[in-house]
Parts: C-alpha cells; sequence; structure tokens
C-alpha cells in the first residue's frame, strides 16, 4: 500500500507541477451552367430532394421533395445553399460513441439535380500511443457525453444546433482566377458550409469538423487543442517545454479513424478503385487502376489516390460520377503487432451495422477492429475507414491552451459535373 | 465481415417487456444515459431524427424487462441507448440498448423496435467493452477514493486545487476511457475479460490528475496499478 501511495503522490507531483507552464480547370465559360447529370432515375434513391421550383439537370427528374422531410427535422436537418448556387443537405445526430454523426449527405450542383454522397460518416476512433510506448489510448469513449456546450464566439457567424453542433460557413479562397487579354479577371471566391462540434477527451480539446465546399469537395479534419497530457519523459521520446532542460514533454501520435459510408447515388453498383502512376525515374507516368472486389487495407503513397464511382450514373459527358479519396497528409504510423489496425491507410470493407469503431468496437458477434472486418468478403456496398496520423512532438508554443493541430484528408467529386461547377 | 448477427425473434419477450415499459422508463433510464437526446418537441420524430428522451426511456425499460432481477441485484446495468441506423432494416425506428453483466463480464446488446414495442433482436458476448457510461465513470471514482491510498491522494489533490473537502465521485470531473491490456504484465491482464475503466480526473482548478497508471476494475470492484 505505502509503494502505491507513493506511486500516486510522485504522480500527483507531476501533473500538478505542469501546469505552471500554463500561464503563459475546365475552359469553361464563367457562369455558365454546367451540363446535366444524365442519370437514370434510380440515382435519386435516397435522395433529399431539391426544393420546389428549384432548377433540375437536363433530362434527370425531379426527386420528391417528401424524401427529405420524411429523414430528418429540425434542428436535426441542415440545408445550405452557398453563394454559387451548390446546395449541401444532410442530418446530424450526437450518437453516444461515436459523437457527431452526418448521414444522409447529398449534394446539388447549381442548376443540377440532387445526388446521395454518403450514406453516414462519423468519427471511428483517435488512437493516442506514446513514443516510450505507453500509454496508448483509445479516445473514444463516450464521444457523445464528452461534447462541449458551444458559445456563441466558437461558432463564428454561424448557428448553435442544441448547444453541441455550430452549423457556419466560411471563405475559402479563390475558386479560381484567370486572367483574359484586355478584359477583367475571370475570379471567384469559394465559400463553405463547415459543421463541427467539439469534444473533451481528458486534456485534449478534440474539434471534429467536416467542411462542404461549394466546387463540391468535402474536408473531414480533426484538431487538437485544449492542453497537452503534461507527461514528462527522457530526451529520446520527448522535447523539452519548460524553462531549460529538465522536464521533457511526451511525444506521440493521433491516429485518427473516420468510417465513410459512401452511397453515391444509392448504395446498389458503387465500387473503390485505386489509382496508380507507376514510372518513377522515367519521363512517362503511366496510369494503373485497381477495381477492388474484395474487402482491402490498403496503404498511402505518393501520387496514390482512390474513388469510389458509381458504375452506373454518368454525367452529362457519360462520365461515371464519382468522388476521389486523397490521404496523402498522414505521418502513418505503423504499430506493433497487436495494433494490426494501424497497418493501413485505407480500409474497405463491406457494410455491417455492428461494424462501428475501428478499434475497441463496441459490437457483440462483431470484429473487434478495422483489420479484423476487412477478411476478404466481395465488396457489394463499400465503407471506408480513413486513418491519418499525426505525429505531435511538443514545442514551447503548446503551452496552454494548445495551439490547435489539425490533421485530415480530402475528398473531391471526379466526374458528378461534366464542367466547372461554377 | 461476414459474421452474421444472432437474430432474435422475440414476439414473446416483447410482449411482456412493453407491459411494463412505461411504468420502468422512469426508474431505469436518466436523460443523461442516452445519446445527446432529441429535444421534447411534440411532433413525431423524423426516421433519422436522434431519439427523443422519451424513446430513450422507454427503449431502455422495455430492453431491461429481461434483465430484472438481475439488474435489481445491481449485477447488469443499463449503460446507454443508442438509435439504431442500420440500413438494412430501413423504414423502422429502432433503439439498441446496451446493458453489462458484471458477474458474468457479458455485453448484451437489446435492439427495441419502438414502433411495435418489442425487443427484435439480441446479441451478446463475453468480453466485449462498449464505452463507459456516465454513471460507471461516478462509480470508478468512487472505488478510487474508497482505496485508503488513492482516496487519501485524491482528497489531498482536491484540497489543495480550491475544492475544499471532498464530499463524493460526483463532485469531481470525470471522463473514463475502456482500458484493454496491450503487453501489461500483473493483475491488469485481468482486463482481457473484465470491465476496466482508465479514468481522467478534472480538479477544481481546472487542472487535470496523472492517472494513466491506474486502472478501476468494475468487474472484480479493484484498483490495478500498471507499471512502466
Amino acid at each position: 500500500m505505502f509503494l502505491r501511495l507513493a506511486l500516486f503522490c510522485a504522480l500527483l507531483a507531476v501533473t500538478l507541477t505542469a501546469p505552471a507552464r500554463a500561464s503563459a480547370g475546365a475552359l469553361a465559360a464563367p457562369r455558365a451552367p454546367a451540363a446535366g447529370l444524365a442519370a437514370p432515375p434510380e440515382a435519386s434513391a435516397g435522395a433529399l430532394a431539391a426544393p420546389p421550383g428549384a432548377p433540375t439537370g437536363s433530362a434527370a427528374p425531379a426527386a420528391s421533395p417528401r424524401a427529405a422531410a420524411a429523414s430528418c427535422n429540425a434542428p436535426y436537418r441542415i440545408d445550405k445553399t452557398l453563394p454559387n448556387g451548390a446546395r449541401w443537405q444532410l442530418c446530424w445526430e450526437m450518437r453516444n460513441v461515436e459523437g457527431l454523426t452526418l448521414s444522409r449527405v447529398v449534394y446539388t450542383p447549381r442548376g443540377q439535380r440532387a445526388l446521395t454522397v454518403l450514406r453516414s460518416t462519423s468519427l471511428a476512433q483517435i488512437h493516442v500511443p506514446y513514443d516510450r510506448g505507453r500509454p496508448r489510448y483509445h479516445d473514444i469513449g463516450s464521444l457523445g457525453q464528452t461534447a462541449v456546450p458551444l458559445r456563441a464566439a466558437d461558432c463564428p457567424l454561424g448557428e448553435r444546433r442544441e448547444q453541441f453542433v455550430c452549423v457556419t460557413t466560411r471563405a475559402r479562397g479563390h475558386a479560381h482566377l484567370k486572367a483574359v487579354p484586355d478584359r477583367l479577371n475571370v475570379t471567384a471566391q469559394g465559400r463553405e458550409l463547415v459543421v463541427f462540434a467539439a469534444f473533451q477527451v481528458g486534456w485534449y480539446t478534440y474539434l471534429a469538423e467536416w467542411a462542404f465546399a461549394d466546387d463540391g469537395s468535402i474536408t473531414p479534419r480533426v484538431g487538437a487543442t485544449g492542453s497537452l497530457a503534461g507527461f514528462t519523459t527522457t530526451p529520446e521520446y520527448g522535447w523539452p517545454i519548460g524553462v531549460g532542460d529538465t522536464g521533457f514533454e511526451a511525444s506521440h501520435t493521433h491516429n485518427v479513424f473516420w468510417r465513410l459510408d459512401f452511397d453515391v447515388a444509392g448504395r446498389a453498383d458503387d465500387v473503390v478503385e485505386q489509382y496508380d502512376f507507376t514510372g518513377s525515374g522515367t519521363a512517362n507516368r503511366r496510369l494503373a487502376r485497381t477495381a477492388f472486389t474484395t474487402e482491402t487495407g490498403t496503404v498511402s503513397k505518393p501520387m496514390r489516390w482512390w474513388r469510389v464511382v458509381d458504375r452506373k450514373v454518368r454525367n452529362a459527358d457519360r462520365h461515371p460520377v464519382s468522388w476521389e479519396i486523397n490521404n496523402s497528409d498522414s505521418d502513418q504510423y505503423r504499430g506493433p503487432a497487436d495494433e494490426a489496425f494501424t497497418r493501413a491507410d485505407l480500409y474497405v470493407t463491406d457494410y455491417r451495422s455492428c461494424e462501428r469503431l475501428a478499434t475497441v468496437n463496441p459490437s457483440p458477434r462483431c470484429a473487434r477492429s478495422v483489420d479484423r472486418y476487412t477478411n476478404g468478403e466481395r465488396l457489394t456496398d463499400p465503407v471506408l475507414w480513413v486513418n491519418v496520423g499525426f505525429h505531435h512532438v511538443p514545442r514551447d508554443e503548446d503551452a496552454d491552451p494548445m495551439p490547435s493541430h489539425w490533421q485530415g484528408f480530402r475528398i473531391t467529386p471526379r466526374d458528378v459535373t461534366a464542367k466547372n461547377p461554377y | 465481415m461476414g459474421r452474421r448477427l444472432i437474430v432474435m425473434a422475440a414476439a414473446g419477450s416483447g410482449v411482456v417487456a412493453a407491459a411494463g415499459a412505461m411504468l420502468l422508463a422512469g426508474l431505469l433510464v436518466s436523460g443523461e444515459q442516452g445519446s445527446r437526446a432529441a429535444g421534447s418537441s411534440a411532433r413525431l420524430p423524423a426516421l433519422e431524427d436522434p431519439l427523443t428522451g422519451q424513446e430513450v426511456a422507454r427503449a431502455g425499460a422495455i430492453a431491461s424487462a429481461g434483465s430484472r432481477s438481475h439488474m435489481a441485484a445491481g449485477r447488469t446495468k443499463l449503460l446507454y441507448v443508442e438509435r439504431d441506423d442500420d440500413k438494412d432494416s430501413p423504414g423502422h425506428r429502432r433503439a439498441d440498448a446496451y446493458l453489462y453483466d458484471y458477474g458474468g463480464d457479458r455485453l448484451i446488446v437489446r435492439t427495441v423496435d419502438l414502433g411495435r414495442g418489442t425487443v427484435v433482436r439480441e446479441t451478446v458476448e463475453r468480453g466485449v467493452q462498449p464505452p463507459p457510461s456516465k454513471e460507471e465513470e461516478t462509480v470508478a471514482a468512487g472505488l478510487l477514493l474508497a482505496d485508503p491510498g488513492f482516496g487519501r491522494g485524491l482528497r489531498e489533490a482536491y484540497a489543495k486545487a480550491g475544492g475544499g473537502p471532498l464530499r463524493s465521485a460526483a463532485a469531481l470531473g470525470l471522463r473514463g476511457l475502456i482500458f484493454t491490456p496491450s503487453g501489461e504484465s500483473g493483475t491488469a491482464r485481468q482486463c482481457e475479460t473484465h470491465r476496466c475503466l482508465r479514468l481522467f480526473v478534472r480538479l477544481p482548478d481546472g487542472t487535470w490528475l496523472d492517472t494513466s497508471r491506474i486502472v478501476v476494475d468494475l468487474s472484480a470492484k479493484k484498483i490495478h496499478t500498471l507499471e512502466w
């Protein structure tokens, strides 16, 4: 008992001294209407509707307004038309385990018909291993219970939904800028719809954010802020952030997993493809496409990207519509044998309702982690699990409140419209 | 992943469950135990709306009916209720109630069809640990306080942080994460099957205790200290 008490006191001492630091393109003509989606009627399956009177694509049937009303009501319904006419519709829910969960995500380019993108998306884990080997946290506990009530200043120019969710828009820089001789430049500023919530998990405040841009792209990202844990370690596993070279704050990684159930124009006919460009060290770069027919875990490489393509729904150029995934900004943490879930940057699994989290999955009679979900089953309704790592070596600037460090990936429309959607 | 869930066509138990559901509702489920439940709107929720507080209470009561004696004895507890969003059963408003049997270290998930008022599926497995509930965080902090060494340390830290005498675990800012062993030695290996929590404890001055090496075992009602 004495030993335990001594250990506890030592732990307290470490913690209570740490806060002392705390004081401290396309050539399309501008604004030309993009060509309509030449989609078959079934493409509207699951789509939220265009509003009555909204312009629809050329040959595409208008979706039923009743479908939208049936999915979710205010305040859980988000419906935003951005200044360029792009419209995003979705539902949100603060789930007990996963926290902020977005569902029924529908994109309507200006002058086009509505197209479903995602059936649902949420965080699926935040795995935090420390460089010295211990501790190793799986930070998705009951994330919904840790949601931080947001104040007006936390949600600039936005609307707070039930205290915990911020719905706002923000500038995203130049949508395009083209010099035209003897005329004014063709220029446009982009905007995006932002949906986010904050979660207090121990020392850290995690910001879970999804940005839906007026060019059809989606950027999921997580910001870590709040406070450093205050764990001190030896020089090879940390960085001195106190005065002098005595206290070495422990380095660690945040491996964030997102679950994305893509249903491009409904759940049928979705295929995941991987693209590589071979020929390193030569003048040519040859396109190599791999279509995943069975469940797969795969890693990021320079120039590698993936897309979820609907084989049947085509744009006006008769190209199949798809969403591209680019995960090139990860530190690619690879853990020990008992953390096999860290061995890939993208997992593609067939839909199973019990497969909810990437690790410590809370469902009985179901596998425990995403690497185990990936067991060679034929893909009929693909679910994507994106793993993005950020290795945090603390620095003096991380004094309380720690500046946000962000990690995420990009989802970009590929051939959803036949021309620049602006 | 091809393994299918065990589906229980629970017509019988569902009928029994529905009868006592409303009576039990208030006793079994506080508002906090559901996900962030929808506001108390009078209109009917849409299919993708979060569960209302009433739905959470009703689903919890219906799901708990099959474990009444164990729950009365404190052996089994309702952790929380989540909306069932399985797209393989569209058009149904369903809720998943998570119950944990500490005696047998079993997780029981019962899916309640809110339209029919019955349990339509039950899945059970030993050694599966869903995230801790609010109540479990408080119970874990209580075990920490009851330990002579840790309890004294915690009270001293609380007083030093300007909180005065610590009267109960409920006064602490708590966050819990499930602990599963990953190469640890010693008694903490029991957490491979036991329900074990790591607690984050926030003190009145906003600082957090370093509790990273302390694991509270809710199944054995004891505390493991990790060594590294």
